[in-house]
């Protein structure tokens, strides 16, 4: 159970914000998880490395529900999440989930006020509030200013900062974020970074984050190694 | 955020979802308007014939002439060119007859009442020519008795006595849902060659932005989105630029049916109203429109399932199955067979739906074909995409052509058709006269009266024919076999028959037999009065026989009689006014004049079939066009990348020309031949046996296929131009 290292005595007592057991995914003849074990808790940041094909990003979507696993169980909060219907699934991203994609995933004809607002729009919230939330974490971010502005009007670096108030607006428990730092040179990616490492850990929304980079994995409280759809090994950091 | 706001919010920011939602509105709208003329085409013709079932003279039932109110007769009458229908009618003293629609008052013996096209046609010609035949113009028939103002008609007034030959009456015809099986069947037929085209700019128009519309939605369910709202979101997206089309498609309609009442069908215009849709109608059309067009959008979008990653098609391309190259014999053999078991028109009408069906099946299989040899045989990276391209996806490439490949089908079907039921409807058939000779049919009695009449009248006119009393009778032969014969002077004859007088002999005899006459009778089934033996005969090249006065004994007494006038070209008008007038409004016709209404009626099919297949084509060749762009916007990234590598614009243009218009230059030629086939096999269907006409104007739908083919092939040359300019960073 290498992936289930708690990072503090704390952690231990407490339930974990959300686990993996005995996880398998295949892709065709190809098995990208081979029987994977994590927890990761609430205000705990685990950064998840490995080699390119070596099962991360699928770990990854597994967990938030994205991709269905073969075999295993995925829990959020002590409850089974991975054989719930593909509607409350959707629930679940909109309210529990906040996503950060290398891609951004922004909605290309919404403002980056719409973008950050639109999981609770989706939910039902009022208009109103939840712009204003939206206007709130775009402020957090330093995008103040650019509420209005278009996905296409941004720069890389602060597409991913709407992307990174999207994901936090609603408060989520749990924080996936896929290479979020991947497409921005080093210093706009460090800053990216520590916004979202310092917001998870003030509002202790667990994050899990897929890396290539050895430095920015260094920065998050436990390190996942991943080869092979297995996990290798579990490294504090912080 | 409701799915409605998002798609508002869309089609605000994303100029190519506006493009495409404008050209969506201009399929729906092209949709609508076409299926609101074709529908009401039905009620355009019970509306004509609730105006103009008078005009058809008697209802069925009998009346005794003793006890009619009135006596009409009714005739098709030519002058300048033009068809003239005419009624006259004798007021009786049994009764009043109510006037029919657009009469206020019948016209007295020696008046008419006309049309105001055929005023004015009076009014531009010599009294000789037209205007003679219908004695006094005391006024004009309003609308509401026409089929439109343009119809040549008159309605004379004749005196009981001198109207001749007539029907009683005690009512006018009423309409009694009369169907123009043949109008019905067009606009059947229109139905699909319009609509399927319609539909496929349509979908054309729809995919133009699938690739960023599936980028949107795989973002919107990152964020939360369920799988419904997604729905939501994309029916929202479709419906605003449906409904516009819809309503627009309604708004437009009454320009469509102005247009198209210029398209005259029996020989006149319509009116607009004519052509107007019954409201309920299109209360049906503008809801089952949008619920097609939006139900094919959500049944398309199962196809694609919208993973937070991104879209997945739920059943990838397999390869297409050879079997496929089976279903076009299969449906032409079963079309052959519907046509030649003589089954229902309805089960020849499936099979020839299956058949266009067929080009859906075999289509995509030629297209991988195709794009499997292209593979092999690439020698660059933009050879190698197009091949690809064609042999992976060959659904969707093969998709833009299927509009071009039906209009053609159909261009060639009806050209197959045409010219074969043209030379069969004008062809020489055994003539009894001269092409040429005016004739009119009458009863014995009126026979003297009617040619005094008439030679009266051309005398008056300055012509030097003179009328030929032709009577009918019957001979018969040794064995009792009857032949139809016509009695008449040889000398007087000949000209109308369209023969030398110097074929008569000198003496009386009897003309055409095949063997040697024996008997005579006034009609078949009469007493037969024996013909002097050893009668002198000669040889009459003409389907009938032709006995001279002299030799047809006294006792013989014939009931109905031929009136007849030779004419040339320069004197035909007068004489058949002479004619018209003499006989009290008889039908005068001649060969010539049957071969002309035929041809009238013709050169209608003709334009009805050349519009259908030019908004066919043009409709096809914009859906093409549209498919080819969205194709290349689909992948801009990829040709982005190409040309970013160095590959030239030009080299890339040209081989997504030949990406885009292969197949459908292939499948128009495929649908060439079997649009012949099936005209051939149609031709099968009619009673008669015609002889094949296959005109060069066969390759004509072929030729505009290709063409059409190639430039909406053409349009990559611009988007790829737009790739290259636009930045990739907004995706």
């Amino acid at each position: 159970m290498l992936g289930q290292e708690p990072s503090t005595v704390q952690n231990v007592l407490a339930p974990p914000a959300i686990s993996g057991r005995r996880l398998v995914k295949n892709y065709g003849p190809h098995r990208a998880l081979a029987g994977v074990d994590i927890d990761v808790r609430r205000g705990e940041a685990v950064a998840i490395v490995g080699p390119s094909g070596s099962g991360k990003s699928t770990l990854l979507h597994v967990l938030a529900g994205i991709v269905a696993a073969d075999h295993g169980e995925v829990h959020l909060g002590g409850s089974r999440i991975d054989n719930l219907s593909e509607a409350r699934r959707s629930l679940l991203r909109r309210s529990e989930f906040g996503f950060v994609f290398q891609q951004g995933m922004l909605v290309a004809e919404l403002t980056a006020e719409e973008n950050v607002a639109l999981p609770m729009l989706l939910g039902g919230s009022d208009r109103g509030q939840a712009l204003q939330a939206a206007r709130h974490w775009l402020d957090r971010l330093g995008l103040a200013g650019r509420y209005g502005s278009f996905p296409g009007e941004l720069s890389g670096g602060q597409a991913q900062r709407v992307a990174i108030a999207r994901a936090l607006a609603h408060q989520p428990s749990v924080v996936f974020a896929d290479e979020p730092t991947g497409q921005l040179d080093s210093r706009t990616g460090a800053e990216i970074m520590n916004v979202l490492l310092e917001i998870c850990a003030e509002t202790q929304a667990a994050i899990l984050v897929v890396t290539h980079d050895r430095e920015l994995a260094a920065r998050a409280t436990r390190s996942v190694a991943i080869r092979d759809g297995q996990i290798e090994s579990a490294v504090l950091t912080a | 955020m409701n799915a409605f706001r998002i798609a508002l919010r869309v089609l605000r920011v994303d100029r190519r979802t506006r493009t495409s939602a404008l050209l969506t509105a201009v399929g729906v709208t092209v949709a609508t308007s076409l299926v609101l003329l074709l529908l009401g085409l039905p009620y355009a013709v019970d509306a004509r014939e609730a105006r103009t079932a008078w005009q058809q003279g008697a209802v069925t039932s009998e009346v005794a002439p003793e006890e009619a109110k009135a006596l009409i007769k009714t005739s098709r009458d030519r002058a300048a060119g033009e068809i003239i229908e005419r009624m006259d009618i004798a007021l009786t003293q049994h009764g009043e007859l109510p006037p029919p629609p657009g009469v206020d008052k019948f016209p007295g013996p020696g008046e008419s009442l006309v049309s105001p096209a055929l005023a004015e046609l009076i009014d531009d010609q010599p009294a000789s020519v037209v205007g003679e035949r219908f004695g006094k113009v005391v006024g004009v028939i309003g609308s509401d008795g026409l089929r439109h103002d343009n119809q040549l008609f008159a309605l004379v007034g004749q005196s009981p006595t001198g109207i001749g030959d007539a029907n009683p009456i005690n009512e006018f015809a009423t309409p009694f849902g009369f169907a123009d099986d043949e109008l019905e069947l067009l606009a059947g037929v229109g139905l699909v060659v319009l609509l399927v085209p319609s539909l496929v700019l349509v979908a054309s128009a729809a995919r133009l932005t699938a690739t960023r519309r599936e980028q949107r939605l795989a973002a919107f369910r990152l964020a939360g989105a369920t799988p419904r709202q997604v729905v939501a979101m994309v029916v929202a997206e479709l419906a605003i630029p449906t409904v516009v089309g819809v309503v627009l498609g309604v708004v437009v309609n009454p320009l469509v049916r102005w247009w198209a009442s210029g398209v005259p069908w029996d020989g006149s215009e319509w009116y607009p109203a004519d052509l107007a849709t019954p409201t309920w109608l299109v209360v049906v059309a503008v809801v089952v429109l949008p619920l097609l067009v939006l139900g094919a959008a959500v049944l398309g979008l199962r196809r694609v399932v919208i993973t937070p990653l991104g879209a997945v098609r739920s059943t990838p391309n397999k390869p297409l199955g050879a079997w496929r190259v089976l279903a076009l014999p299969a449906a032409l053999a079963a079309f052959w067979f519907a046509a030649r078991s003589g089954e229902s028109l309805a089960v020849v009408l499936i099979a020839l739906a299956a058949l266009i069906g067929s080009a859906t099946v075999i289509g995509p299989w030629v297209t991988a074909v195709v794009g499997r040899g292209l593979v092999k045989s690439w020698r660059g990276p933009a050879g190698l995409l197009a091949g690809r391209r064609l042999h992976t996806d060959p659904k969707a490439a093969y998709r833009s052509s299927s509009g071009v490949v039906l209009a053609v089908f159909v261009g060639t079907m009806a050209l197959t058709l045409l010219p074969t039921i043209e030379g069969a409807e004008l062809a020489p058939r055994d003539p009894m006269f001269a092409a040429s000779t005016l004739r009119t049919f009458t009863s014995a009695e009126h026979a003297d009266d009617i040619v005094k009449q008439i030679d009266d009248r051309l005398k008056r006119y300055g012509q030097q024919e003179r009328a030929v009393r032709l009577d009918e009778v019957v001979l018969t032969d040794s064995d009792g076999a009857e032949y139809g014969a016509v009695v008449g002077r040889c000398a007087e004859a000949a000209p109308v028959l369209g023969l030398s007088p110097q074929m008569c002999r000198n003496e009386p005899a009897v003309y055409g037999m095949p063997t040697r006459p024996k008997g005579i009778a006034a009609e078949s089934g009469d007493q037969i009065k024996a013909l002097p033996t050893n009668v002198p005969t000669a040889d009459l090249p003409r389907p009938v026989a032709l006995i001279d006065p002299e030799l047809v004994p006294e006792s013989v007494q014939p009931v109905s009689s031929i009136v007849a006038v030779a004419t040339t070209d320069a004197n035909r008008d007068p004489i058949r006014t002479a004619m018209v007038a003499g006989s009290a409004g008889n039908q005068v016709t001649s060969d010539q004049d049957l071969v002309l209404n035929g041809s009238n009626h013709l050169d209608e099919l003709r334009r009805v079939t050349a519009i259908g297949i030019v908004i066919a084509g043009l409709l096809a060749g914009c859906s093409a066009a549209i498919a080819t762009a969205g194709s290349v916007m689909d992948r801009r990234r990829t040709f982005g990348a190409m040309i970013a590598a160095g590959t030239q614009m030009s080299v890339l243009a040209r081989t997504l020309r030949v990406e885009a218009s292969l197949p459908a230059v292939i499948a128009t030629f495929g649908a060439g031949l079997a649009g012949v086939f099936v005209g051939v096999m149609l031709l099968g269907l009619i009673d008669s046996p015609l002889e094949l006409v296959l005109s060069p104007w066969l390759l004509a739908p072929v030729v505009v296929g290709v063409i059409v083919a190639v430039l909406a092939a053409s349009v990559c040359g611009p988007a790829l131009r737009r790739v290259r300019q636009e930045p990739l960073s907004d995706e």
